[in-house]
């Protein structure tokens, strides 16, 4: 090799030229986020477009800065508490505000008017929304971080489940379900109990004979039977204090009797005054469904709560809801001072819950996302079942060889296949089997349930073998030679393993199902209802249809506004659907 | 504890206890041939209405009649899927350009060059683009997409044309391509790898001539796959592409040799398979009429190929995985 | 069946540690388990040669060899673990208390029930400790006082004074030794008869394979215990017979384990021992 003193030779190795390589190397990392950024651009304007941002006063986007989030971002810094962050954090705001400004001014000045964005907008969604998805991620791993989020979460998700909740009765009949309740599943859950505690096997054996003889008792009695509870009584019986007994009961298991009784107390309490006499005592809010989403939402934030404390750490985190309730008061209180001319987005209280119109003002999802609840739900229910029970035999009751194990690869290969159907071809088999052939009817719930669960069974299935087969062999093994049956070892051992991810597979592939709209067209889902559906047999819409359908009116307020507002809503579902899918992941393999 | 006995009792369980056992077995063999019959209904369901169809109307029209009018106002009905051909060839072919080139460059980056922090914060990125619901991507074509287009580069595009979706079908089906391909591309061994560096190749000589060459069936696979969820794409096109189906304009250069301009089909509306099936769907569902029946042949069609990609594309990969 | 008292000094493996180290002198003329003939196949490949054996009740049984001898390939024969490779197949007979467990009229299920089995890596369930002792309790119906089952299991296991007061936290949570104590619990808790040990040790840190090698010697007071191992000194010091297989899935000698160690019959033996082989 070369020496000091033989330089001579080094240069005949010469270089290589390495520009086509660089130059390929830019180019595939320019392809890789090519689709990422259109998309990205596309977000932007559509978010634009449904919040009437374009034409949001400068000053209207100021106040709402710096009341709403420059806080939360200086939450997100508390939490992280590192310094380099911050600095960095600090450096990206201003340098890009200043970069911004500079370049869009270039752009404008030298290449044109560029539609429906200011600088004010650009650095809003380039540098400030990026660096806010950053601050959270960095000050979820501070524990008031994580206490935060954790108890916006809670909020939120109750929120969202509560009002699915009342959604769902919009279509199921609460006073059947009442009756289901008081006569099949307290006297099943009680015959359960007494068995588990006074060791009579008998007892919970009967459980399940207990709980089916007490539903068709129900529906003969609600054939008969005339009177009911109030609506609010039903959901307090049948699901509030059921709730709140969960709650108490998982507060108790962390060793706290007292706080047990708060955790399930309180909130039952506050959903029952709120349900009850909210109305009554002039509160604006009240009746069954906010007593429902009162209770939902307030038992795991009771149960929550007691845990904070309880680890002691991060407490300060629970202020972060505090926090940004008090910046948008802030927030609105200050635009009405000074007069600030506020925009009228798209996304609106009316547009979630008033029905669709002609004009585009009045315009409203409400029947649609009813549908899309409704739907999904059954989806879930179905699809859930099935894919489970098809993964636990495709994984634990097969052979490799003989009939079964023939049996096995034809529904391996089968269900590959079915994947790749296109989602239109399901429609058909929608129209042809439930619709005209078993007569569910054209664009019912029913049929499109079914259709839809057909449509994303193979995905749940092979996301449910994919977490059953990552659950070691030696569990299993060491079950077995325990002289565990082969339903015991997947009953006790193979199903509790591999839950948090059959849960993720699923919820992704419901996100799937959300946003189908080919095959409800072919099932003849209605485009548009201007009521909430009323039962599983009546003409339903659902989120994306309705988006359709107006996709197709000609106006600019529909196209620029009443559907991005619509696409904005659909969006904001699947993405709280992914997230929780996501971190239900990540909590799994953060647990193992 | 106790003293073992002489012979202790291994007989197999009474039959309620077997019973159950089996019953489970039984209940979870069910559930998964309910898979099974999915495939049986969703064929028979197809074939039964679509040779309704061929008893209406001869496959020979169907097949080679190049006029697509199921509901006419006035004049005959005509069943010919050869517009729809094109206007679904149009679309994959244009997504394809999209889709493939980006598809495997994206693939290559993140199996050669991407650091591990970059791959875990592209990949999800990527999957985003196949989780949107295909009737956002077509809202966006039809509303910010061909603006967009009209306004720099086609002043004389229409509202509804095939190049907007055809984007947005390629831009959807990018995930697609580059997952599959990147997995072909991360089974290649390292030991090739280090036998190129070993011949004093540059990381790009590697990535072009020795793992893109040792993955090509799984890159094919991918292609395959991605083609036919294109063809099978239906809300993008619905939406942004428009409900004509036309024959494209054959030109005649100088010399009299004939041609077809693409910017005709490109910028102007067209019908694929699928958006004719939702047309007539849109319209009259209650069964025994002849567009009805149309579509369950149009949904055969598909069907059909589809399912031929799927399996060729199965058997393509099948090879790339025995390979290492 | 003669236990020896004796200690010569031209042992062929140079350990300071006993053999047969424990005071079980009565010969015990009760078999528990009997191997006739057997034969196990993996498709076309032979692992288990025509063996036949008796071992006895209530003594600890070591069977040693090479790796890819066959000696787990016989353990799992005997609670028929080996059914789960569809591959396997089996000629010949194992009794287990004068009964074959390979006739057709045996439920495996009920046959592993009376065998207790640990493995070499220890595997707990995800459950809590007291859950995965009362694993076997809960499966099999037990009706008793499942608590007090739990409790003497976990001392039988010597594990109870360092869990009493985490019986309600994970399995997983313990350390490596502990967790293959806690299988060792669970695997007692039903009261089987004979305990198959796959290596039990072969994952663990000294310190904590020598609590389990006192725990072995101890369980033999009430069961049969039989261990695979690849450690000789291990089944030098804690066995009272030893069989000793070589390639091909023969089985070469088997005897007390006193004399296999200090005056083996076949030559291949003594340089297995020794060291020379294998």
């Amino acid at each position: 090799m070369a020496t000091d003193t033989d330089t001579g030779r080094v240069e005949e190795f010469g270089e290589v030229s390495r520009v086509r390589g660089i130059a390929f190397e830019y180019l595939s990392l320019g392809a890789s986020v090519l689709g990422i950024f259109a998309l990205a651009v596309l977000l932007i304007y559509v978010t634009i477009d449904a919040f009437d941002l374009a034409n949001a006063n400068p000053l209207w986007l100021l106040t709402y800065f710096l009341t709403l989030v420059v806080p939360f971002l200086g939450f997100c810094l508390y939490s992280a508490r590192d310094r380099t962050l911050t600095r960095r954090a600090v450096t990206v705001a201003g340098g890009g505000l200043v970069a911004v400004a500079v370049a869009f001014t270039l752009v404008e000045t030298f290449v044109g008017q560029v539609p429906r964005l200011n600088w004010q907008l650009t650095y809003l969604f380039v540098v400030i929304i990026p660096l806010t998805g950053y601050l959270v991620y960095m000050g979820a791993r501070g524990r008031p971080g994580s206490v935060g989020f954790g108890m916006v979460g809670r909020l939120i998700g109750g929120t969202a489940i509560g009002l699915a909740f009342s959604v769902l009765f919009l279509v199921f009949d609460e006073r059947l379900w009442f009756l289901a309740y008081t006569l099949g599943i307290v006297p099943a859950l009680l015959a359960y109990a007494y068995g588990r505690l006074r060791d009579t096997p008998a007892a919970v054996t009967a459980a399940l004979p207990i709980s089916i003889l007490g539903m068709v008792l129900a529906v003969f009695v609600r054939e008969v039977l005339r009177t009911y509870p109030t609506t609010a009584f039903i959901y307090l019986w049948t699901l509030a204090i059921p709730i709140a007994a969960a709650g108490a009961v998982v507060v108790n298991g962390r060793g706290s009797r007292t706080a047990a009784l708060t955790a399930g107390g309180v909130p039952l309490a506050l959903a029952t005054a709120v349900g009850l006499f909210g109305r009554a005592a002039g509160l604006g809010v009240g009746g069954p469904n906010a007593l429902l989403v009162i209770a939902v939402t307030g038992v795991p934030v009771a149960a929550y709560l007691h845990r904070v404390f309880d680890v002691g750490e991060g407490v300060s985190g629970l202020g972060l809801p505090v926090l940004l309730v008090a910046g948008a008061l802030a927030g609105a209180f200050l635009v009405e001072l000074f007069g600030i001319p506020t925009p009228s987005p798209w996304v609106s209280e009316t547009f979630l819950t008033e029905a669709p119109s002609r004009t585009a003002t009045e315009a409203g999802l409400y029947p649609a996302i009813v549908g899309s609840v409704i739907i999904i739900a059954m989806v879930a229910v179905l699809s859930f079942a099935l894919g489970v029970a098809t993964s636990v035999f495709l994984e634990e009751y097969t052979a490799d060889t003989g009939v079964v194990g023939a049996l096995t690869r034809l529904l391996q290969i089968n269900i590959a296949n079915l994947a790749a159907v296109p989602s239109v071809v399901y429609g058909l088999l929608g129209l042809g089997l439930f619709a005209n052939l078993l007569g569910f009817g054209f664009g019912t719930a029913v049929t499109v349930s079914l259709t839809l669960s057909l449509l994303i069974l193979p995905i749940t299935i092979i996301s449910a073998q994919e977490a059953i087969r990552s659950v070691p062999d030696d569990l299993r093994r060491g079950s077995d030679a325990m002289g565990a049956t082969r339903w015991q070892t997947t009953k006790n051992v193979v199903l509790p393993e591999a839950f948090p991810g059959i849960l993720t597979g699923t919820i992704l592939a419901l996100g799937r199902a959300i946003g189908e709209t080919a095959p409800l067209i072919m099932v003849g889902a209605a485009t548009t209802v201007f009521s909430p559906p009323s039962s599983l047999f009546s003409k339903f819409s659902a989120m994306p249809m309705q988006i359709y359908a107006w996709a197709n009116f000609p106006q600019a307020e529909f196209r620029y506004g009443v559907v991005a507002a619509g696409v904005i809503t659909l969006l904001i579902i699947l993405i709280g659907m992914n997230g929780t899918a996501i971190l239900l992941r990540n909590r799994a393999e953060r647990g193992n | 504890m106790t003293d073992s006995t002489e012979s202790p009792d291994l007989q197999r369980r009474s039959g309620l206890t077997r019973l159950k056992e089996g019953t489970y077995g039984g209940f979870f063999a069910a559930c998964a041939v309910i898979t099974l019959l999915t495939t049986v209904a969703i064929i028979a369901t197809l074939l039964s209405d679509a040779l309704m169809f061929f008893a209406e109307v001869p496959i020979r029209e169907f097949l080679f009649s190049t006029s697509w009018s199921p509901n006419p106002r006035g004049g005959g009905q005509s069943f010919g899927i050869v517009a729809l051909v094109i206007g679904t060839l149009t679309v994959t072919i244009t997504a394809a350009f999209v889709a493939l080139p980006v598809g495997t460059l994206t693939a290559i980056y993140l199996s050669e060059y991407a650091t591990s922090s970059a791959r875990s914060i592209l990949k999800p990125l990527l999957e985003i683009l196949a989780g949107i619901p295909t009737v956002v991507y077509g809202y966006f074509a039809l509303v910010y997409i061909t603006p967009a287009l009209k306004a720099t580069l086609f002043p004389e595009m229409s509202t509804f044309n095939a190049l907007s979706a055809s984007l947005m079908v390629g831009i959807m089906t990018i995930p697609m391509v580059s997952s599959i391909s990147e997995d072909a591309m991360s089974a290649v061994p390292d030991d090739l790898r280090q036998a190129g560096y070993g011949l004093g190749a540059t990381k790009f000589e590697v990535s072009t001539g020795i793992v893109v060459p040792a993955s090509i069936s799984g890159i094919a696979s991918s292609y395959i796959l991605a083609v036919s969820r294109a063809i099978g794409e239906t809300m993008i096109v619905v939406v942004a592409m428009g409900a004509q189906a036309r024959m494209p304009a054959v030109r005649e250069t100088l010399l009299g040799i004939p041609y077809i301009n693409p910017t005709d089909v490109l910028l102007d509306s067209g019908m694929t398979i699928t958006v004719a099936m939702v047309q007539i769907a849109g319209g009259d569902l209650t069964g025994g009429t002849i567009p009805y029946d149309a579509m369950f042949a149009l949904g055969l069609t598909l069907f059909v190929v589809t399912l031929v990609m799927n399996v060729l594309s199965d058997l393509i990969a099948e090879r790339y995985r025995e390979e290492y | 069946m003669s236990n020896t008292e004796t200690k010569p000094s031209d042992s062929l493996i140079t350990t300071d540690v006993e053999t047969g180290s424990n005071d079980r002198t009565a010969p015990s003329d009760r078999t528990a388990v009997a191997a006739r003939d057997l034969n196990v196949f993996y498709g076309d490949e032979q692992a288990i040669d025509d063996v036949s054996m008796e071992i006895p009740e209530k003594r600890v049984t070591a069977l040693i060899g090479p790796s890819g001898c066959g000696k787990s390939t016989f353990l799992r024969c005997i609670n028929r673990m080996n059914d789960m490779i569809e591959v396997c197949r089996v000629e010949g007979d194992i009794e287990f208390g004068g009964k074959n467990v390979y006739d057709d009229d045996v439920d495996p299920v009920a046959l592993r029930r009376k065998i207790g089995m640990v493995f070499q890596k220890p595997n707990p369930f995800p459950k809590s400790i007291r859950d995965n002792v009362a694993y076997g309790l809960k499966i099999q119906g037990f009706d008793g006082d499942v608590d007090e089952r739990v409790e003497e299991s976990l001392k039988g296991a010597a594990l109870w004074d360092e869990v009493k007061d985490q019986l309600g936290s994970s399995g997983l949570d313990l350390s490596g030794g502990q967790q293959q104590r806690l299988c060792i619990a669970r695997a007692i808790a039903p009261d089987p008869e004979v305990i198959l040990m796959d290596e039990p040790t072969s994952a663990l840190d000294p310190v904590a394979a020598s609590k389990i090698e006192d725990l072995i010697d101890d369980l033999a007071e009430e069961y049969t215990v039989i261990i695979v191992t690849h450690n000789m000194q291990q089944a030098a010091r804690i066995s009272d017979r030893t069989a000793v297989f070589l390639t091909g899935g023969r089985l070469v000698e088997y005897d007390d384990t006193t004399k296999i160690f200090e005056d083996p019959e076949e030559q291949r033996v003594e340089d297995y021992i020794t060291g020379k082989f294998g």
